[in-house]
């Protein structure tokens, strides 16, 4: 594709001695959401880690933005300009929420830059901006772990598990936050709910065992009854 | 309620602090307790210092630095031969300040090898010729400084007649007499002590390049250029102007002496916390149990490192003149009485204190304890130290380099400790021993705070010295118990096994300690 900002090829990472990812690869195109989809333990947040080099491949390599990321270390990967959401909404509990954002700033003024735009997606962060991290509620957190990738200006977005364990209501909340924010930065999800990846994405990476093993636009798979069902699940 | 339930450790720690000292005010005269309370108060300070750097390093590294108190030591040692002998840190400047200098060469050799390409054996064989031609130019080179041609034994040499020399002059009220700069290499030896370090740097890049593969692009090269020409510029301007700064270091007045070698001690112990995070721990930090072994394993060499070079003798230290006068107008009856006669006592809250041991000290314990709170709180750096406790691999995915923190972190904490032994020097004397029974001091007040916490390791370092203090005081005096008919006097020993005895009670009560938080 000639205007990916993202090529992961054909990845090999191992944790310890144990080969996780076993040949991935996954090309995101400017602009928009690609969603990796996959069962638990298919290695999909090994892949995001692999990309952002805290797990470093063993074979295969990522191209971002036309550059070879490799023997890079991951602070300077993510200072290229990839923003990191992590699963299990990991905020750092002990700072406060301004800290929090303050904390992401790759340069002096990033946050007060972004202010308007961070608050604009997520208003209850400004109400709460004062209190420490372990006062918030999960929806908040999660909310704040985004808030967080959106500080200095990345463009690409590695968002881990945004709806999981949030109310119905909430993840409503997040998907307007997500779609929005897709217009300034590229999105690569992991998403396990298919209902909210379908209605996010327009295209997908299927994961199963290690191994990228199908991808295409969402708009094919919503109606491949047979793929859903071999990969997913019942859906 | 909700107050009541936020402020708990703290209502805790004032609740044991009011209770502790109610009993053990019992049968003292006002005058007693005040000075014990202030010894204890002084003693945790001291403590404290290496506490504090002790959980700061623990909290974001995960490493229990059991080589803390051997810096604490070395501290105590360089900060006492700065202040007595300062020609011989001005002696030693130069090639300490060249070898860092071809140190900062590292890199750069990395960038080089990383694009040279050769076989196997070679590229194995090399840096073991670089390493072993850098150690053989070092011996040479340095066997002509002066730390190294100390002898213990020659008394006229030792800095220990420096040390009663300095004593005498201050009670006589004389200036000393400056020594002649003691002889050292010329420049063809200075440059060897670049050339080793340079080769040195070399031999490392090498074996990294070997194992890990060769390194990309140097991060900030005009800096570290700029920075290695400062060093060697620096290192031959003192080489040249040895003769008059020397003059001038022994011309000063004791209280900038001894200021001098607080900064002196503060940047051994910071350039010897980075060297050792750098070179030694960083590659172990998937293997914890090694790193502990090898702290420990530091650490005994520490002591025999400076046993070597300065003897197994204890020594004293004088204070500076500012603590050390006892003539007209001493005792002081009022801080600025102190100031201007320079008194080593003063009589104030009903007892007669200790200027050094008891104002002092305590002082410096309450400027740390501002300084490195206001660190955390407020900077960018204590922020970032704040959230890599919890979670450092996030840290690094926002872009932050956290191996770059984890060395200043681990710089700081020696540092503290280094700071801790030359502030101790002077009240608790010198001896290559002296840093371990701080270091279980320290520990222990870990444990009562809460491991990881800064505002913890202060608590709980403050309850040691107190109780150490309270229950030496009672050795003295006795503690009446109803059931003895003579009072119980505590011996010595169990000094320290009191304050295990408080860790004991506290863990029982509060198992995450005073401030520690539940996982």
């Amino acid at each position: 594709m000639p205007d990916a900002i993202l090529e992961v090829q054909e990845v090999h990472t191992f944790i310890g001695q144990f080969h996780i990812l076993q040949g991935v690869s996954v090309s995101v195109p400017r602009g928009g959401i690609v969603v990796l989809l996959g069962r638990n333990g298919a290695g999909k947040t090994t892949t995001l880690k692999t990309i952002l080099g805290l797990l470093p491949p063993r074979q295969g390599q990522v191209i971002f933005d036309g550059q070879s990321v490799q023997g890079r270390r991951s602070f300077d990967i993510a200072a290229l300009g990839i923003g990191f959401v992590p699963e299990h909404r990991a905020i750092f509990r002990s700072l406060s929420v301004a800290e929090n954002l303050k904390i992401a700033e790759r340069a002096r003024g990033d946050l007060d830059r972004k202010a308007d735009f961070i608050f604009g997606l997520f208003p209850d962060l400004k109400r709460l901006y004062r209190l420490p991290g372990n006062h918030l509620s999960g929806g908040q957190q999660q909310m704040l772990a985004v808030a967080r990738a959106l500080v200095p200006d990345n463009r690409l977005l590695l968002i881990d598990e945004p709806s999981e364990g949030l109310a119905p209501i909430i993840i409503e909340q997040m998907m307007h936050a997500i779609r929005q924010l897709s217009a300034e930065s590229t999105v690569l999800l992991v998403e396990q709910n298919f209902v909210v990846a379908s209605q996010l994405a327009e295209s997908y990476v299927i994961i199963e065992e290690g191994r990228s093993v199908q991808a295409g636009l969402m708009a094919d798979l919503v109606v491949d009854r047979e793929t859903i069902q071999r990969y997913l699940g019942a859906a | 309620m909700e107050t009541l339930r936020r402020n708990r450790t703290l209502l805790i720690t004032l609740a044991i602090l009011a209770f502790l000292l109610f009993t053990a005010i019992q049968g003292l005269s006002t005058r007693d307790w005040v000075i014990t309370l202030l010894r204890g108060i002084s003693v945790g300070a001291i403590t404290f210092l290496v506490a504090s750097g002790l959980s700061l390093i623990f909290g974001l590294l995960d490493v229990l630095n059991l080589a803390h108190g051997t810096l604490f030591m070395i501290g105590a040692y360089v900060g006492w031969t700065t202040y007595l002998r300062p020609d011989t840190l001005v002696d030693l400047l130069p090639p300490v300040l060249l070898l860092a200098a071809g140190l900062l060469l590292g890199p750069f050799w990395a960038a080089l090898v990383g694009r040279w390409r050769t076989s196997r054996t070679v590229s194995r064989a090399w840096p073991w010729a670089a390493l072993i031609l850098a150690v053989a130019l070092a011996t040479l080179v340095f066997a002509q400084w002066p730390l190294a041609r100390w002898d213990p034994a020659v008394a006229a040499q030792s800095p220990a007649t420096y040390s009663l020399q300095l004593d005498q002059a201050i009670k006589a009220g004389q200036a000393r007499a400056a020594p002649a700069p003691a002889a050292q290499g010329g420049l063809l030896r200075l440059a060897g002590a670049f050339l080793g370090s340079a080769l040195l740097a070399l031999g490392l890049a090498g074996f990294s390049a070997a194992r890990y593969g060769g390194a990309g692009k140097v991060t900030g090269a005009p800096r570290r250029w700029a920075l290695g020409a400062l060093l060697l510029v620096t290192g031959v301007g003192i080489y040249t102007g040895d003769a008059a700064l020397t003059r001038f270091l022994f011309g000063l007045d004791t209280a900038w002496l001894f200021l001098i070698a607080l900064l002196v001690a503060l940047v051994t112990g910071a350039a010897l916390g980075a060297l050792m995070e750098i070179t030694l721990i960083r590659p172990l930090y998937t293997r914890p149990i090694y790193q502990l072994m090898l702290t420990l394993g530091l650490g005994v060499s520490g002591i025999e490192l400076v046993q070597a070079i300065w003897g197994r003798t204890e020594f004293n230290m004088p204070k500076p003149a500012l603590f050390q006068g006892s003539g007209a107008g001493c005792p002081a009856t009022s801080i600025v009485d102190w100031l201007a006669n320079g008194c080593s006592t003063i009589d104030m809250l009903g007892g007669r204190i200790r200027t050094y041991n008891e104002l002092f000290v305590i002082l410096i314990g309450v400027i740390v304890l501002v300084a490195v709170s206001v660190l955390l709180q407020r900077s960018r750096l204590g922020m970032i130290i704040r959230a890599g406790v919890q979670d450092s691999e996030m840290v690094e995915a926002l872009g932050i380099n956290v191996r770059q923190v984890f060395t200043l972190v681990f710089a700081l904490g020696a540092a503290l400790a280094t700071l801790g032994g030359i502030i101790a020097a002077p009240s608790m004397g010198l001896s290559p021993l002296m840093g371990e029974s701080l270091l279980l001091a320290a520990l222990i007040a870990l444990a009562i705070g809460g491991l990881t916490s800064f505002p913890g390791a202060a608590a709980g370092s403050l309850l040691v010295g107190l109780v150490q203090q309270f229950i030496i005081k009672y050795g003295q005096i006795g503690i009446r118990l109803p059931f003895l008919e003579q009072p119980f006097k505590p011996t010595p020993p169990l000094v320290p096994a009191s304050t295990v005895l408080l860790m004991v009670i506290i863990l029982l009560v509060l198992p995450q300690g005073l401030f520690g938080r539940k996982e």
